[in-house]
């Protein structure tokens, strides 16, 4: 799966869990995405982690400084 | 910790007193849980209760049956699939769903029987552990 695919995927799960359509690119994050507060973090996760059948520990998600980072962890995991 | 392996099981019984002080507190009156006839006349056995008494089971569940009391409720989903009526023993079956450690959070799916061994509702919940 590409870095692409990925990303459109995260963004259908984005839209599902903030229940508003947004538009995601490699370099959205919390701070600029105004529902993206720390419990919709929680559920995201969650959905991204079911959705993609992957586990993620608490340490990558850390490390990720924005979405594109995130898309980076989910493309290796998939591959 | 909780392991993928937990269940709990409780009966609990849909008692005058859980209802009675349901409807005092939520002032819930409408004539399926109040009115006999009128449940009857719409194909129930008698007063319906309150499906969200059953929720307050999981709250239950939640706040005080785990091993571990720093728990918050993220999200919760109840279907009812069948009418309670008062004086029912509900028997709440809850087990781990799936544990996301990246995020602290644990989510259950859980369904709720009758006496008669008949499905009444069921869900899931997501908690978070609190640091």
């Amino acid at each position: 799966m590409t870095k692409e695919e990925v990303l459109a995927q995260v963004n259908n799960i984005f839209n599902d869990v903030l229940d508003e359509p947004v538009v995601l690119n490699y370099d959205s994050s919390a701070s600029t995405i105004d529902e993206w507060d720390s419990l919709t973090h929680i559920q995201l996760v969650v959905a991204i982690e079911k959705h993609f059948k992957q586990k993620f520990t608490s340490a990558e998600i850390q490390s990720w400084k924005n979405v594109g980072e995130m898309c980076d962890s989910l493309v290796k995991k998939v591959a | 910790m909780i392991t993928k392996e937990f269940v709990f099981t409780k009966t609990f019984t849909i008692s005058e007193k859980v209802y009675s002080n349901f409807l005092e507190t939520f002032q819930d009156h409408n004539p399926l849980h109040t009115n006999k006839e009128f449940a009857t006349s719409h194909g129930f056995e008698g007063i319906v209760m309150h499906g969200n008494i059953l929720n307050g089971i999981i709250s239950y569940f939640i706040g005080e049956c785990l091993p571990m009391k720093n728990v918050i409720i993220h999200m919760q989903t109840i279907k009812f699939l069948n009418p309670v009526y008062l004086n029912d023993d509900v028997t709440l079956v809850a087990e781990v769903e799936d544990i996301y450690e990246s995020v602290n959070s644990i989510a259950f799916k859980f369904y709720f029987n009758n006496q008669s061994g008949k499905k009444v509702a069921k869900g899931t919940v997501q908690i978070g552990l609190l640091k």
